[in-house]
C-alpha cells in the first residue's frame, strides 16, 4: 500500500544520518539561480535510466505559529489537490464552487466560535464528539457538504497523480519538518519535461480543492502517528518542553484543535509568503543533459514571478535555561529514559565533534552499549545516541540525545544515571586513538553508502540546501575527519551540562501489560500484590550481594511464620531473591 | 482554451502580436498531453548475465560496480521460522540472529563486533518466516578479511552463551510490548484469521520457548540447515584493485568449499490448510483511531490470473492516489490518511486479499461499507480504458526501478531463483511488461469476480468497541451487518503465552 504525503519525525534515533560523503566521493552539483530567485542544483548520474526529481521550500512548522500549526504540512497535502489546468472538468464553476464554500465556511467559523465558548463554560464536553455541534451548525454543514457533491461531480479525481502515473513516474511523495518541506518523484529519462510541467504548474497556479477534506485526512494521521501510539503523545509533550523559547515547541503535525481550524484563507496566504520561487530550491539527479534541463527550468520555472515581499525570517533565539528539566510519564510501553541537550544548529563549528561523540556513544560497540546492556549488570535492553538527527530540528537550534529502554526490573531513574555516567567519562578521560578512528572510518564509509543510488543523494541535498547549504554534503565528512579527541571532551564539557539538559522518565501505565513477573504474582492473592510488586521491584535494583544474602537468609528462617495469605507472595520473593543473587554473584565472578 | 477563443474574436493586428508571441506559448502546451517525448523502450538486465554456478554448489549472481569502494554479499539461505520446533518456537530467530552476534571459533563475540566496527563493515544475520539471510557490505580493500570472517561465521559460529541470554532478555523485553501497539495487534490477528492458530507463522515466540532453547539447540539448528547445498549467493560492488569478476567468482567457490559438516537440503515451506472464516472480528483497545482490515483468500503468483489480479487491484486499492478506494475513503470523505488495498502474489502458497485503512472509531463501518461497495464495482462492471492503462503503466515504466544499482539488480536475480521463478521462466523480467500489457478489461473483470466475493469477507477491527459500534450520526451504518450480522470479539493474548486472555483479566 502506499503512504504518501507524510511527515518524517525527528525522534526516530535509527535515521541517523550524519552528513554527506567522505572527502574522495564529492557529488558534483551544478548551481544555477534563475532571473526569479528560484535555484537548481543540477546532478548527473547515468546509472539508471531515470531522473529522481524534487524542490525543497524552505519553510517548516519552525515558521508557524499558535493558532496555526500545523499549516505547513496540510498545505503540503494541498499541493497535490491540482491546478487550474488539473484537476477539474469544469474549472470556472470549480473556482466558484470554492468562493460558495468559503462563505458557508464564514458561517460555521462564527457558530465553531460560540461551541468552543459553551466548551470553555464546561456545557459541552468534547467539540470533536457529532452529538455536540448546534442545530445550526449541522444545518450549514448540509449545505456545505450539498456544495462539496456537486464539486466532487466535477472533479477529475487526483489527476496531478494520473498524469505522472500514466506516464511511469513512480514514488511521488513529499514530506513536511521543522525547517523545510519537500517534494519529489522519479520519471523515466524521457519525461523530463513533464517534471517541468507539472512542478512549475502547480507553483503557478494551484487550486486548493477539497481543503476541508483534507484537513480531516490529515487529522486522521495525526491520529495515526500520535494521538492511538503507546507513546505519541508522551513523546510530543516531552519535545514540547524541551523546545520552550524556540519555534520547534509545537509538532509539526500541529495541535489537534488547530489542524481542525486552519482556514483556507490561511493556506492562500501563505503559499503566497513560502512559496514564491525566492524560497525554493529544485534539485535533479539522474540520467539527464544538463543544458537541456537548464533550458527547461528557465522555460518552465521561469514563468513564475518573484514574490512580492521575501518570506520573514525566524528570529526567536532559543533562551539559556539555568536548570536541570524533568520530566516523567506513563505510557503502554516499556519503561524508558531519554536525556536530551540543546546544543548546535547546522554546521556551526561545535557540530561536528558533537556528532562524533554521539557516534562514540551509539551503536551495539558504542559505551552506551557497552557500559548499559552487555554487562551482566546490565540495565538496558537497548541504547542510542544522536546529535541533530536526520530532518530534525536544526536550522535554528540543536540538540544531543541519548536513551536507553530499562530491562526488566530497572528503573528509569537508575538507566539515566548510568547513561549520564558515561557522559562524565567522556568529559574527563581522553577518547583513544583506536575508538575515534573506529567512529570516523565508519561515519565514512556511511557517507559512501548513501551515494549508492539517485534518491537518497537527491534527498540529503534537498535536506542539506533547507537547512542552508546543499555543499555540506561534500564538506561535512572533511569537518568530521578534522575533528580530535580534544575536541569532543571539549564539546561534552560545553554543552553536555545540567543547565542545558532535559530528563524525561517514562514508566509503564500500572496494568497495561503483563510484566515478566506479573504472571507469577497473579496468583498472589489481591490484597497483598501491591506490597509483592513493590518488594519484587526494590530485589531488582538490589546491586549489593552480600546485603542481599543476608536478607535471603533472613527471609529463610522467618518462612514457617509466614501467614496462609502471604504465602504465595512470600515464596516468589524468595525465588527471586535467590535469582537476583545468583545474577550478582556472578557479574562479581566477572569482574 | 480560454485564449483560443479571445484570439478568434481579436483584430488582425492583435493576433499578429499574438503570433510573434508564439515561440514562447510553443515552448509551454497548455496541457501535459500536448507534450512530446523522446521514445524510449526499457529493456531489463537479464539474469543470465550474471549467474554463474559454483563449484562447491550454490548458485551466485555477480555483478562488477567500480563507482563507489564498496561491495556487498548476500547469502541467501534455505528454511526459516518454519523449522523451529514445537516448543522451541524462537529457534530460527535466535540461531539466524547469533550467527553475526555471538563469535566465532577465533573470535569472541567483543572481538568480532570491534573488528567488523573498525572495518566499518556491516555484517548481518537472520531468519525470516521463509529464509535466511547473512549479508555483508564493507570496503572493497577489505574483502578477503571480510570473506575470512563469513567462512568462519558460516561454518563456525560460536553462539556465545552471555550474547544467547542477551538476546533472550531483549526478546523478552519486546514480547512485553505485544499488546500496546494496534498495529502490532491487528497484524497478528491477522495472521490467525487467515491461517489459522497452528500455521507455523501464527506459532510465536513465548517466555517458556524462549527459556528453552539452549546453545546446543543452536549448533545443532546450524548445523543441519546452514550448508551450501541451502545457499544462493549475489554479490555486487567494487571487488578490489586487480581483481576480475571471474577472480571474484573464485572467491566466492572458496567461500563455500569443503564444508566442516554435512547438513540438509531444506524442506518446503509449509502450505497452510485453514479456511478463513467470514464475519466481523473486534479487539477491543481504548484508543481514538480504529483499524480496519478487510480480507479474503487470494492466489499464488503461479496462478495464471496473477498479472490480471495486479492490475485488477492497482485499480481497486493498490494504485496509490490513482486507486479508487483510495480516492472515496481519502479524498472524497476525508476519513482516512492510509486506505487502500493489496494483493501480495503468494510465493509458495496462496495469499491474501486485504483492504484496509484507519479512521476515528466512529466511522469505521462507514469507511468499511465504502471499501465493499468499491470492490463490488469493480466485480459487477469493467474498468475504464484510462484506468487499466494508468494501472498497466504503473508497472511497466516503473520496472527500471527495480535494477536501479548493480546490488539490486543481482538480489532481484537471487529472489528469481531462489524463489524457483528462474528455473521455470529465466525470462521473467524480460517478458514482464508484454505479459502486463496483455491484460485485457474483461480479465480485470473476470479475476475480480473470482475473487472479491464481498459476502465472505473477514472484517477485522482492532479499536475502542463501543465507538466501533457506535457510529456517527452522519453516516449511521451498523458495522456487524456489513458481515451478515456475526461479530466474534477477539481477546487481547497473553504477552508470554500467546493464550487468549479472558475477558476478565484485561
Amino acid at each position: 500500500m502506499t503512504i504518501r504525503r507524510q511527515i518524517l519525525v525527528a525522534a526516530a534515533a535509527t535515521a541517523l544520518l550524519l552528513g554527506g560523503p567522505a572527502a574522495a566521493q564529492e557529488v558534483k552539483g551544478e548551481e544555477h539561480v534563475l532571473p526569479n530567485g528560484m535555484k537548481l542544483l543540477l546532478v548527473h548520474r547515468p546509472d539508471e535510466p531515470s531522473v529522481s526529481a524534487g524542490w525543497v521550500a524552505k519553510v517548516g512548522s519552525a515558521n508557524e505559529r499558535v493558532g496555526m500549526t500545523g499549516i505547513s504540512h496540510l498545505f503540503e497535502h494541498m499541493m497535490f489537490k491540482g491546478t487550474k489546468t488539473l484537476g477539474s472538468k469544469d474549472p470556472k464553476r470549480d473556482l466558484e464552487i470554492i468562493e460558495e464554500q468559503e462563505t458557508l465556511r464564514g458561517e460555521m467559523r462564527a457558530e465553531e466560535s460560540k461551541m468552543r465558548a459553551a466548551w470553555r463554560r464546561g456545557e459541552v464536553d468534547d467539540l470533536m464528539k457529532p452529538e455536540n455541534k448546534t442545530a445550526r451548525y449541522k444545518e450549514l454543514e448540509a449545505k456545505f457538504d450539498a456544495l462539496v457533491k456537486e464539486q466532487r461531480d466535477l472533479l477529475v479525481k487526483n489527476e496531478f497523480d494520473r498524469i505522472y502515473t500514466k506516464n511511469g513516474a513512480s514514488g511521488m511523495n513529499a514530506f513536511t519538518s521543522y525547517d523545510m518541506t519537500a517534494y519529489f518523484i522519479t520519471v523515466p529519462k524521457n519525461k523530463l519535461e513533464l517534471w517541468f510541467w507539472m512542478e512549475s504548474d502547480r507553483l503557478k497556479d494551484p487550486v486548493f480543492r477539497e481543503f476541508y477534506a483534507e484537513r480531516d485526512v490529515v487529522y486522521e494521521e495525526r491520529r495515526l502517528r500520535v494521538e492511538s501510539t503507546p507513546t505519541g503523545k508522551l513523546d510530543e509533550a516531552f519535545d514540547s518542553i524541551f523546545w520552550h523559547s524556540t519555534p520547534y515547541t509545537w509538532p509539526v503535525i500541529g495541535y489537534a484543535s488547530d489542524v481542525a481550524n486552519i482556514t483556507k484563507q490561511q493556506a492562500d496566504d501563505y503559499f503566497a509568503t513560502y512559496y514564491a520561487p525566492n524560497n525554493l530550491t529544485a534539485v535533479l539527479v539522474g540520467d539527464f543533459d544538463k543544458a537541456e534541463a537548464l533550458k527547461l527550468a528557465t522555460e518552465y520555472f521561469g514563468r513564475i514571478p518573484r514574490g512580492k515581499t521575501p518570506p520573514p525570517e525566524v528570529t526567536t533565539l532559543p533562551t539559556k535555561w539555568e536548570y536541570d528539566l524533568r520530566f516523567e510519564g506513563e505510557a503502554d510501553t516499556n519503561p524508558t529514559a531519554e536525556i536530551r541537550w540543546r546544543t548546535v544548529p547546522f554546521q556551526h563549528k561545535d557540530s561536528y565533534a558533537l556528532s562524533i561523540l554521539a557516534e562514540l556513544l551509539n551503536g551495539r560497540t558504542g559505551r552506551l552499549y557497552k557500559s548499559m546492556v552487555l554487562p551482566a549488570d546490565a540495565v538496558a535492553t537497548q541504547a542510542y545516541a544522536v546529535h541533530n538527527g536526520f530532518v530534525g530540528p536544526a536550522k535554528y537550534a540543536g540538540s544531543f540525545v541519548i536513551g536507553a529502554e530499562a530491562k526488566e526490573g530497572q528503573l528509569p531513574p537508575e538507566v539515566a544515571a548510568k547513561a549520564l555516567a558515561e557522559i562524565e567519562r567522556l568529559k574527563k578521560e581522553p577518547v583513544p586513538a583506536d575508538e575515534l578512528r573506529k567512529v570516523k572510518n565508519n561515519v565514512a564509509a556511511n557517507s559512501f553508502r548513501r551515494l549508492s543510488s539517485n534518491f537518497p543523494i537527491l534527498l540529503q541535498l534537498m535536506v542539506n540546501e533547507a537547512y542552508g547549504d546543499w555543499t555540506e554534503i561534500n564538506s561535512g565528512p572533511k569537518k568530521l575527519e578534522a575533528v580530535t579527541a580534544e575536541d569532543v571532551a571539549r564539546v561534552a564539557k560545553t554543552y553536555l551540562v545540567k543547565e542545558n539538559q532535559a530528563t524525561a522518565l517514562v514508566s509503564r501505565k500500572a496494568g497495561s501489560a503483563p510484566s515478566a513477573d506479573d504472571a507469577a504474582l497473579a496468583e498472589v492473592p489481591e490484597q497483598v500484590r501491591p506490597m509483592i510488586k513493590q518488594a519484587l521491584q526494590q530485589l531488582a535494583a538490589e546491586k549489593d550481594a552480600a546485603k542481599l544474602k543476608e536478607g535471603l537468609a533472613q527471609m529463610e528462617t522467618q518462612a514457617a511464620q509466614v501467614p496462609p495469605q502471604m504465602k504465595k507472595g512470600f515464596e516468589l520473593l524468595v525465588t527471586k531473591a535467590r535469582e537476583r543473587l545468583a545474577e550478582l554473584e556472578k557479574a562479581g565472578d566477572k569482574k | 482554451m480560454k485564449t483560443m477563443k479571445n484570439l478568434a474574436r481579436t483584430s488582425a493586428l492583435a493576433l499578429l502580436g499574438a503570433l510573434l508571441l508564439a515561440p514562447a506559448a510553443q515552448g509551454v502546451p497548455p496541457h501535459p498531453d500536448k507534450l512530446t517525448y523522446p521514445k524510449f523502450t526499457y529493456q531489463p538486465p537479464s539474469a543470465k548475465e550474471y549467474r554463474t554456478v559454483l563449484k562447491s554448489g550454490p548458485v551466485a549472481f555477480v555483478a562488477e560496480d567500480r563507482e563507489l569502494p564498496l561491495v556487498s554479499i548476500n547469502v541467501a539461505l534455505r528454511g526459516g521460522t518454519y523449522l523451529s520446533p514445537a516448543g522451541k518456537e524462537g529457534l530460527a530467530d535466535l540461531a539466524g540472529y547469533l550467527l553475526a552476534r555471538g563469535g566465532t571459533a577465533t573470535k569472541t563475540a567483543e572481538e568480532l563486533e570491534e573488528r567488523l566496527a573498525f572495518l566499518a563493515a556491516s555484517l548481518n544475520s537472520g531468519y525470516g518466516p521463509d529464509r535466511g539471510n547473512v549479508s555483508l557490505n564493507l570496503l572493497a580493500k577489505d574483502l578477503d578479511e571480510g570473506l575470512a570472517i563469513l567462512r568462519e561465521v558460516l561454518t563456525a559460529p560460536r553462539f556465545q552463551d552471555d550474547k544467547l541470554k542477551l538476546r533472550r532478555d531483549q526478546l523478552l523485553n519486546d514480547m512485553k510490548s505485544r499488546n500496546d501497539d494496534t498495529a502490532d495487534i491487528e497484524q497478528r490477528e491477522r495472521g490467525f484469521l487467515a491461517f489459522g492458530e497452528g500455521y507455523y507463522t501464527n506459532r510465536y515466540t513465548t517466555k517458556a520457548s524462549l527459556e528453552s532453547i539452549t546453545r546446543e539447540d543452536l549448533l545443532a539448528f546450524h548445523r543441519r540447515w546452514v550448508d551450501p547445498r541451502n545457499v544462493t549467493v549475489a554479490v555486487a560492488g567494487d571487488f578490489g584493485k586487480g581483481v576480475s569478476r571471474a577472480q571474484m567468482i573464485a572467491k566466492l567457490d572458496a567461500l563455500f568449499a569443503k564444508w566442516p559438516y554435512k547438513g540438509e537440503a531444506a524442506p518446503p515451506v509449509p502450505t497452510p490448510t485453514h479456511a478463513m472464516a467470514p464475519g466481523l472480528y473486534v479487539v477491543d483497545k481504548d484508543v481514538n483511531q480504529g483499524r480496519v482490515s478487510v480480507m479474503l483468500p487470494a492466489l499464488a503468483r503461479t496462478d495464471p490470473d496473477y498479472d490480471a489480479a495486479l492490475v485488477m487491484n492497482d485499480v481497486l486499492g493498490g494504485g496509490g492516489f490513482t486507486s479508487r478506494i483510495t480516492n472515496r475513503v481519502r479524498s472524497d470523505e476525508g476519513l482516512a490518511y492510509s486506505a487502500g488495498s493489496g494483493i501480495v502474489g503468494g510465493v509458495w502458497y496462496p495469499a491474501t486479499f486485504r483492504a484496509s485503512f484507519q479512521s476515528k472509531a466512529r466511522t469505521c463501518a462507514y469507511a468499511t461499507q465504502i471499501v465493499l461497495e468499491e470492490m463490488t464495482k469493480v466485480r459487477d462492471a469493467e474498468v475504464t480504458d484510462e484506468e487499466l492503462q494508468t494501472a498497466k503503466s504503473s508497472f511497466i515504466d516503473t520496472l527500471s526501478r527495480n535494477f536501479a544499482t548493480k546490488a539490486q539488480t543481482v538480489n532481484v536475480f537471487l529472489d528469481e531463483e531462489f524463489t524457483g521463478r528462474f528455473a521455470k521462466d529465466p525470462d521473467y523480467y524480460r517478458n514482464y511488461a508484454a505479459r502486463i500489457e496483455k491484460v485485457t478489461k474483461a480479465d480485470v473483470q473476470r479475476v475480480a469476480r473470482r475473487l472479491l466475493a464481498t459476502d465472505k469477507v473477514a472484517v477485522l477491527a482492532v479499536g475502542k468497541k463501543d465507538d466501533l459500534l457506535n457510529p456517527d450520526p452522519k453516516h449511521p451504518v451498523k458495522f456487524p451487518e456489513l458481515t451478515g450480522g456475526k461479530l466474534t470479539d477477539l481477546p487481547l493474548r497473553d504477552p508470554f503465552t500467546m493464550k487468549p486472555l479472558a475477558p476478565a483479566a484485561k
